[in-house]
């Protein structure tokens, strides 16, 4: 078994808790010493391991469990249904109808598409660029992510036309 | 007598006894160094897993906003979040497992799938924080109920000040403050309950869609990183490089962004704590906004849109719409534009290649890995003085090569390369550098 930095970086906490399994832990051993950066990662987690407390085993509040809840609202789309008591005749006139307009519309997809980009992005203002940066701000090592996910999430739902926040006016 | 005189001094020795033992419970932790505070707090994520409820005040859009937040997370890189509060907010749920982002709106039936907010986890790094920041320890505090150790991280240039109350036990930060030299707290943070060593199923950092739910995927911006020059050749504008930025912030990536027709250039620039963004894009592509106050950068019209933890400037010179954004203050924003906006890239070439004796290909070629003119200069000076290759001086300037890494690379003591490097920067002093307005 091999395994790449990536996801030795992953296993080097539960390996230095013993908590793999053997073919792991050997594939993770062999590994560091194979490679010095891994290994430098495997000292600095295990001198400050050693500089942590000992720490009880808790068991989960009961207020955890009662927050690990389906989300509610769920809503499910309308199906529509066609009337089926047309003639025979008004039904083949429809389907050809509708052909020619599958075919049309497809013929001006690409059109409509690009114009329809263009609206859109004229009116996407400052909210794209936001979402990024704060997306980015992820990688600074002291952010708050619990903010990080108030910024980003309200970008998300401007950039779909929606307002950030019920009541405010749709963007 | 002798009984009232021993029942005395019985009494004394239990006073004494209790004291001692106040006394002992109130003997301070020991002392650890500032910087190994900090690494506390930067390993932590990796080691402990935990669930609380977390309550974040911060200024948006001018006024003070308190949200609560159910943060649960599982070493290293999975984090879940529920929004408790304020009403609108309430049932928004994130949840990341380290390589993807799910968020999920109850309220519209509606699911976003991006980037990881985690992505920084694995890599933390000190360099930058300690080339930038001064780190000061400030103490023990209880945080509920919990004993923290507090340090405060200055920047040593203007900038956001930040302070941090680090779990004794465990190195998670309990509580964080951020404050604006202009504008006071402008970010802070507390655990209001948190209970360690939970072993949270994977499961719970698993996001299943509910049914009936839309689902976006919004993966705007390529993963990766590209210097200036390899995204010039993928955009058919002139891709614009920042001359100058307030000291320490240092280009960490470009990519392109994408979303509908709009493409923009993206290059992010940091000092180990906060980031700048630009993003640059053709002027006709994306609308002027509505919302913030009218500004000018270099004479143009500008609009500065001030999201209270964020500050958006945008402007337009030679048909490009250019968009920074970032957390430093109002006036280094308005004179980093300012430099880009005047346009001296040639110029500027030649005056810096001319004042450091380097021939001009080489300036333009460290210009489009995304070095400032003064980094620039600062590289080639280096570079000639300690006899190093360009790609290793870039490493060392832009703080991913330590000096002690150098000066162990070139067989030299630490402090005579710090010796030659203040040299180097006195020698480069006519390079222009972003003056910082007070």
């Amino acid at each position: 078994m091999r395994l790449n930095h990536h996801r030795v970086g992953h296993l080097l906490s539960p390996y230095l808790d013993g908590e793999l399994l053997p073919k792991e832990a050997v594939a993770v051993q062999e590994h560091l010493l194979e490679c010095a950066a891994c290994r430098e990662v495997y000292d600095r987690l295990r001198a400050t391991k050693a500089l942590l407390g000992e720490l009880p085993v808790a068991e989960p509040p009961a207020e955890f469990w009662t927050a690990v809840r389906a989300p509610r609202g769920f809503r499910f789309p309308l199906t529509a249904r066609l009337p089926l008591r047309w003639p025979a005749l008004r039904r083949r006139v429809a389907w050809v109808a509708a052909a020619g307009i599958v075919l049309l519309a497809l013929a001006l997809a690409p059109l409509i598409k690009g114009s329809l980009d263009r609206l859109h992005a004229a009116e996407i203002g400052v909210d794209l660029f936001v979402r990024e940066h704060a997306l980015q701000m992820s990688t600074q090592p002291l952010t708050d992510r619990a903010f990080l996910g108030v910024v980003a999430g309200d970008s998300d739902l401007v950039l779909v036309g929606e307002p950030a926040r019920p009541g405010e006016t749709a963007p | 007598m002798i009984i009232a005189l021993i029942s005395r001094a019985l009494a004394v020795s239990a006073v004494l006894v209790l004291v001692a033992t106040e006394v002992n419970f109130a003997a301070p932790p020991p002392a650890l160094a500032p910087a190994r505070i900090l690494q506390l707090a930067l390993d932590a994520p990796r080691l402990v897993d935990y669930e609380g409820t977390k309550v974040v005040t911060a200024l948006r859009g001018g006024r003070v906003e308190t949200i609560t937040v159910a943060e649960s997370h599982k070493r290293p890189d999975s984090i879940r979040l529920e929004y408790l509060s304020p009403e609108d907010l309430a049932g928004r749920l994130i949840v990341d497992n380290g390589a993807v982002t799910w968020h999920y709106e109850p309220r519209l039936n509606m699911a976003f799938e991006g980037p990881t907010l985690e992505g920084g986890v694995l890599s933390r790094d000190l360099t930058m924080l300690l080339r930038n920041y001064r780190v000061s320890a400030l103490g023990v505090e209880d945080v509920i109920g919990r004993q923290a150790y507090v340090i405060g991280l200055d920047p040593i240039r203007r900038g956001v000040r930040r302070q941090l109350w680090v779990d004794r036990a465990t190195g998670t930060v309990l509580r964080s403050e951020e404050r604006d030299p202009s504008r006071g707290v402008i970010l802070s943070t507390y655990f209001s309950r948190i209970s360690f060593s939970l072993n949270q199923p994977e499961a719970y950092f698993q996001f299943r869609k509910p049914a009936g739910a839309r689902l976006f995927k919004m993966f705007a911006t390529e993963a990766g990183s590209m210097s200036p020059a390899a995204l010039q050749a993928r955009v058919r504008f002139a891709v614009l490089i920042p001359p100058v930025l307030p000291e320490g912030y240092t280009f960490r990536g470009g990519a392109l962004s994408r979303f509908g027709s709009l493409e923009s250039v993206y290059l992010r620039y940091s000092n180990g704590g906060n980031l700048i963004s630009f993003f640059e894009a053709p002027a006709g592509s994306i609308g002027w906004p509505s919302a913030g106050q009218r500004t000018t950068v270099e004479g143009q019209p500008a609009r500065l849109v001030d999201l209270g933890y964020f500050r958006v400037l945008i402007w337009e010179q030679r048909g490009l719409r250019v968009t920074a954004v970032g957390t430093v203050p109002t006036e280094t924003l308005l004179t980093v534009a300012g430099h880009i906006a005047a346009g001296r890239e040639q110029a500027l070439v030649q005056d810096v290649s001319t004042m450091i004796q380097s021939d001009p290909t080489t300036v333009r070629k460290l210009r489009g890995e995304g070095l400032t003119f003064p980094e620039v200069a600062r590289t080639i000076v280096l570079s000639q003085r300690l006899g190093t290759d360009l790609p290793t001086t870039v490493r060392f300037v832009r703080g991913s090569l330590t000096a002690t890494d150098l000066a162990g690379k070139l067989g030299m003591r630490p402090e005579a390369l710090q010796k030659m490097v203040e040299q180097a920067a006195g020698d480069i002093k006519g390079v222009p550098a972003l003056k910082h307005p007070r």
